[in-house]
């Protein structure tokens, strides 16, 4: 455990100083980039509040990527349960306005259930036709996106506006705010607790670590694999669902706007593979990724470095995470080894001293002595 | 002409990050002649021949062949200069034919990429007939035995030349018939002028086999000794650096209730084949039933149905009187311990830790492990409970938060025995429960089976405080069957073929059995009782001396 925090904190920082060798490679002041990154994110009040709301989704899209990847179940499609999710809740909203101690944990429950549901079909599918959840994920992805967008754009567009969006959702579902801290963010911190009880201590979560580990083995060991696999997949994909219901209940549109949810999703996916898949991990990921979100566009409005320079900032974190995972491992085993037969050798020369040499020309014993 | 054929000197080998496998060996071997390298799993001789021909690289040491230094990067180089080896596992593509196979990797090409095949099929034919192999080339591999397939593997490496022929554990997967035609194969080939390099961990078959033996023993060579003169006992010191005790001390069984019980059991795979025909058979609390039987006959199928990992089409199975046929994994693992053929493939998760990997089953079966809330493990708990299963069954282990992937073989297995064994059930499914295992853990796993048999024959008072368990020990090793069964039943094609005892029959009468070269006897349907339990009286009166449950 130690030893991997260690690893991805290595990682973490070669990452950063890649990240200013190029920057300083394009004539940006790289310094003081990285200072307006990280002041914008992390060093005021406004800072970290923004860096927590942008984290909300992360955490959730994360969590439904390690518990799917964990378990061995390849959910891809979170984009779609994200989707599915925000429009059940903006759906639910438009038609119901009931007082926010109803309307909240409804809410709440229907992104949940959305989000499971589309998850489920893919798991379904598996379950009856065999059917790869990996592509049929990827494939509800695209009818989650254009069924949202036939509805936005059709029967539940709000005509006062021109663009495809629905109405606002009725103020009950509203999420509240302290400071600018949308309450989403608490929300989304008590489904991290229930998510690592489950899979850190619970029989549930030990079956489905084990599955995930070796399908095999939990078989022979009497866990019914057919039914954590769905079980999974319904858990993964009501935390992603829960993560698009947030984006309407909270934050200041409370409606569905087309091309929400814009990367959420498949940075979910990327924090869930930095973290190999352990819940604390993926957290604390979340968190770094959002505060790196939000404070590029500090450091855009600084030093004019585009705030896509966090896209290429994330991607070499990733990379040299993941990578120094195994390669460190690699190049210390080697490098161990190498010791290892260098001081076996250096033992013949001072111990069994020509002793160990067979001539093997006479019969009988041929022993080697010195042993 | 005998001097500076093969010469190995201080090679060293660690497999990162610190697995000495190879602590500087030195070895001749001489033109000519069969020497065979022995020693347990892991002792390195695997390893050294690997080395040699190319597969894998020395971290220091030099390699000489016929006086030149040689390192060979690749297999390839390695045949090409004349030295070919036969792996345990065969590298045949099932679906080609023998000749195929032969060729493949070295196909004669004459202009324009065409295959020459007239040509080639003379000399594979030619071989075939030189040596006596008794193939046809036409045949499809999969479609042969396994005995066949090892001639094609070695028919591979005659087409291409070689002068050295290294055979890795060749005998592992034959029966004794077939080992015998191998021995005599490998004699021919040797007065044929080709130099044998043996590799095995059979003693009786080393001295009957080789000119010199090496012997090997946690990655140095041991001693080299020609082969006169030399008994059982002396290789088996030489081998394990101390005494062995080659027989497994067991009382005699005395037989209680029926705790298992299989009627009519058949079953057709997906393809089409029948797999189990009418499989009747019978265990009863305080015996050990061996299966023996060349891999594929069934056995698999056996303990699919047995442990519920494939539906039971037609037939019975019972465990302790209760008609399972229908029951979950779960379901019947409440009442039998299964340790489970593979450990990396079904035993374990080699990444989870020792830990992780010693709850499996229990974290439903066992409330102790429960933390408070019904659904929720305690951690301290599992661990504890891992510490003790370490403790009870000598594990060395460096932690129980170790992944399971960070111990040696033989302790990762009596893990897995060690975790099936705290279960209480009086039905215990062994399926090859000391593959691959060094010979101090199989001593010890051998124990505990015994053990988990009950030791009713001991003293009266401590015999009622053990309580005795009936065993369905399926094995490839005919050594083991024969120092722990009680029965032992031959399968062949699906069907038991055989029930016998094993005082009172030989290595050779299972063999045959195992081969479908004997008339299958005709077996009581109950499939119980060739009278090997100590005496009928015993077996009559078991209800007393079983313990009462």
């Amino acid at each position: 455990m130690n030893k991997n925090a260690l690893t991805a904190l290595a990682g973490i920082g070669v990452a950063l100083a890649a990240g200013l060798v190029i920057l300083w490679a394009q004539g940006y002041p790289a310094l003081p980039s990285y200072a307006a990154l990280f002041s914008y994110s992390l060093f005021s009040k406004f800072a970290i509040v923004s860096t927590l709301n942008k984290a909300t989704p992360l955490i959730l899209t994360g969590l439904s990527a390690a518990v799917g990847f964990g378990s061995n179940c390849v959910n891809l499609g979170q984009v779609g349960q994200f989707l599915i999710g925000a429009m059940a809740v903006s759906a639910f909203g438009i038609v119901c306005d009931l007082p926010a101690p109803v309307m909240i944990p409804l809410s709440i429950m229907a992104a949940l259930a959305a989000g499971a549901l589309w998850a489920g079909i893919a798991a379904w599918l598996r379950q009856r036709f065999n059917m790869d959840e990996f592509i049929t994920t990827l494939m509800l992805n695209f009818i989650a996106d254009y069924f949202t967008l036939y509805l936005i754009s059709g029967p539940m567009w709000d005509r006062a506006t021109y663009s495809p969006m629905t109405k606002m959702t009725g103020s009950g579902s509203w999420l509240p705010m302290w400071d600018g801290l949308s309450a989403a963010f608490v929300v989304a911190c008590i489904a991290f607790v229930v998510t690592w009880v489950m899979w850190d201590r619970s029989k549930l979560g030990y079956e489905w670590r084990a599955m995930g580990q070796n399908s095999v083995f939990s078989r022979v060991g009497g866990c019914d694999n057919e039914a954590n696999f769905t079980r999974a997949m319904l858990m993964s994909g009501a935390l992603a669902g829960l993560a698009g219901g947030l984006m309407i209940m909270g934050g200041m549109q409370h409606r569905f706007v087309k091309g929400m949810g814009a990367n959420y999703a498949w940075d979910g996916v990327m924090i869930a593979i930095v973290a190999a898949n352990g819940m604390l991990p993926t957290g604390l990921y979340a968190l770094f990724f959002a505060a790196i979100q939000t404070g590029a566009m500090g450091m855009e409005l600084e030093t004019a470095v585009p705030s896509e320079f966090a896209l290429v900032l994330q991607a070499i974190i990733v990379l040299f995470v993941v990578a120094s995972r195994e390669s460190t491992r690699l190049l210390i085993n080697r490098a161990a080894a190498n010791l290892r037969a260098r001081a076996a050798a250096r033992t013949a020369h001072g111990g069994s001293h020509g002793g160990s040499r067979s001539s093997g020309k006479e019969g009988g014993e041929r022993s080697a002595s010195g042993h | 002409m005998d001097d500076h054929f093969i010469e190995m000197r201080s090679l060293i080998k660690v497999y990162p990050p610190d697995t000495l496998a190879l602590d500087r060996v030195d070895l001749d071997i001489r033109e000519g002649e069969i020497h065979s390298v022995i020693g347990e799993n892991g002792a390195g001789k695997s390893t050294l021949m690997k080395v040699l021909y190319g597969m894998i690289p020395t971290s220091s040491g030099e390699i000489s062949f016929r006086g030149r230094r040689v390192r060979y990067a690749s297999p390839r180089e390695a045949v090409a200069a004349g030295i070919g080896m036969v792996h345990q596992e065969f590298m045949l593509v099932p679906s080609y034919t023998i000749y195929e196979n032969v060729i493949l990797g070295a196909e004669p090409v004459g202009r324009l990429g065409a295959l020459r095949n007239a040509e080639a099929r003379r000399r594979v034919r030619s071989l075939i007939d030189r040596y006596g192999l008794n193939l046809n080339i036409d045949d499809r591999v999969r479609d042969t035995s396994v005995g066949a397939q090892q001639k094609v593997e070695i028919l591979k490496l005659l087409y291409r030349d070689v002068d050295v022929l290294i055979m890795d554990e060749p005998t592992a997967v034959l029966t004794p018939q077939e080992t015998g035609e191998l021995f005599r194969r490998l004699r021919d080939l040797n007065a044929a002028g080709k130099t044998i390099i043996f590799i095995s961990h059979k003693l009786d078959e080393v001295l009957e086999l080789s000119d010199t033996i090496t012997v090997m023993r946690r990655g140095r060579r041991v001693t080299t000794t020609e082969n006169r003169g030399l008994g059982k006992a002396d290789l088996a010191r030489a081998m394990v650096g101390r005494d062995v005790v080659f027989s497994v001390e067991k009382p005699p069984a005395r037989c209680g209730d029926v705790v298992f019980e299989a009627r009519g059991l058949s079953y057709v795979d997906a393809g089409g084949r029948q797999r189990l025909d009418k499989v009747s058979l019978a265990v009863r609390r305080g015996e050990i039933v061996g299966i023996a039987g060349v891999e594929g006959n069934g056995q698999f199928e056996l303990v699919q149905l047995v442990t519920g990992l494939a539906p039971v089409q037609s037939g019975q199975v019972k465990i302790c009187g209760r008609d399972v046929a229908r029951a979950s994994v779960i379901e019947r693992r409440k009442l039998m311990c299964y340790v489970p053929q593979d450990r990396k493939a079904s035993g374990s998760a080699q990444k989870m830790s020792l830990t992780d990997n010693s709850i499996m089953t229990h974290h439903r079966l066992n409330q102790q492990l429960e933390s408070g809330w019904r659904a929720l493990l305690s951690p301290g708990k599992s661990r504890r409970f891992a510490q003790n299963l370490v403790d009870t069954f000598g594990v060395l282990a460096p932690s129980v938060d170790a992944p399971i992937s960070s111990l040696s073989g033989g302790n990762q297995q009596k893990v897995v025995v060690g975790r099936e064994f705290l279960f209480g059930a009086d039905f215990v499914l062994l399926d090859q429960p000391t593959r691959g295992v060094d010979v101090g853990s199989v001593e010890f796993i051998q124990r505990e089976i015994i053990r988990k048999r009950g030791s009713v024959g001991g003293s009266a008072g401590e015999g009622a405080g053990v309580p005795s368990a009936g065993c369905l020990l399926i094995s490839a090793d005919l050594d083991e069957l024969f120092s722990l069964a009680d029965r032992i039943l031959v399968m062949h094609r699906g069907r038991i073929v055989a029930d016998l005892a094993p005082p009172d029959t030989t290595r050779e009468e299972v063999g045959e059995y195992m081969l479908g070269v004997r008339e299958p006897q005709t077996i009581a349907p109950t499939g119980a009782g060739s009278g090997a339990c100590a005496g009928a009286g015993a077996c009559a009166g078991a209800g007393e001396g079983a313990p009462a449950r």
